[in-house]
């Protein structure tokens, strides 16, 4: 009987972990609620020098890619399909292999054939890419 | 005695939480750890597809651009004015996050390059323009 009640004084001493375990599992359920776990995917594009103005890169050259209002593309001066960008910009790229590209949207260019365009000049095996926009005329 | 015996009795009877509250601990720490509180801009718009679109790491401000103009970022439309002023109060609240520009389609780019200007001019370098994966993920 003595050693029953030793015991049975033993237990009352221990922490009652029900409150800390409703606290927990609160702080477990917020954190699942707002844990968010799909990325967003991305291009990474640079600007030109913003408000100044200045083109990028003064001592190396870039390959001039232009995005009209009406979705025309043209590459090095001459219009090319859509699909054939990252051709030419890997010929291009062979050519000259530390330019980086420019690409010189107009304003009203929708910004789906911009994507399109610098996902081929990904493709195409330049990293290096800046996006300028611009109006561009006839 | 006997009523004492009784107490003794239900004690036992309890589920032992010390085990379950390890479990949950632990839970708790994998989740915080893996939440990266993304800003939301609160609405979709429909991405371009890209196949080179990477998933980039502090990609946690997003802004979109609808086809018709309208700036949206924290869940709220802001004006063109506005993004310069959330861009620097949010890089001051962290630092290391970058921007992720989502333009609609049929967005115009030269909304999209002046939002990518304010950005910068707010003081995070890194922008990136949002794509759709390959498979329209």
């Amino acid at each position: 009987m003595r050693l029953r009640r030793h015991f049975h004084s033993e237990e009352q001493t221990g922490i009652d972990l029900a409150p800390m375990l409703d606290f927990v599992m609160n702080l477990l359920i917020f954190f699942i609620i707002t844990a968010v776990f799909s990325k967003e995917l991305s291009l990474a594009v640079n600007r030109p020098g913003a408000s100044t103005g200045q083109s990028a890169g003064s001592d190396t050259g870039s390959i001039a890619v232009a995005i009209r209002a009406d979705g025309e593309v043209w590459v090095d001066q001459r219009t090319v399909d859509i699909r054939a960008v990252r051709a030419n910009i890997e010929r291009l790229h062979a050519i000259k292999p530390e330019w980086g590209v420019m690409v010189i949207a107009d304003e009203a260019a929708d910004a789906g054939v911009l994507v399109t365009v610098v996902d081929q000049i990904k493709q195409g095996g330049v990293d290096n890419i800046t996006f300028g926009t611009a109006s561009l005329k006839k | 005695m006997l009523s004492k015996r009784h107490v003794a009795a239900e004690e036992e009877i309890g589920i032992d939480l010390a085990p379950m509250l390890d479990f949950v601990l632990n839970l708790l720490i994998f989740f915080i750890i893996t939440t990266s509180f993304v800003r939301e801009p609160g609405i979709t718009v429909a991405k371009a597809q890209a196949e080179t679109a990477g998933a980039l790491e502090n990609a946690n401000i997003l802004i979109a651009i609808r086809g018709n103009g309208e700036i949206w970022m924290d869940r709220h439309q802001v004006d063109i004015r506005e993004v310069r002023a959330i861009v620097e109060r949010l890089h001051i609240e962290r630092p290391d996050d970058m921007v992720v520009v989502v333009a609609d389609k049929t967005a115009k780019t030269g909304i999209l390059g002046k939002v990518m200007d304010e950005v910068k001019a707010g003081g995070i370098k890194d922008v990136a323009i949002g794509a759709a994966g390959p498979a329209g993920k």
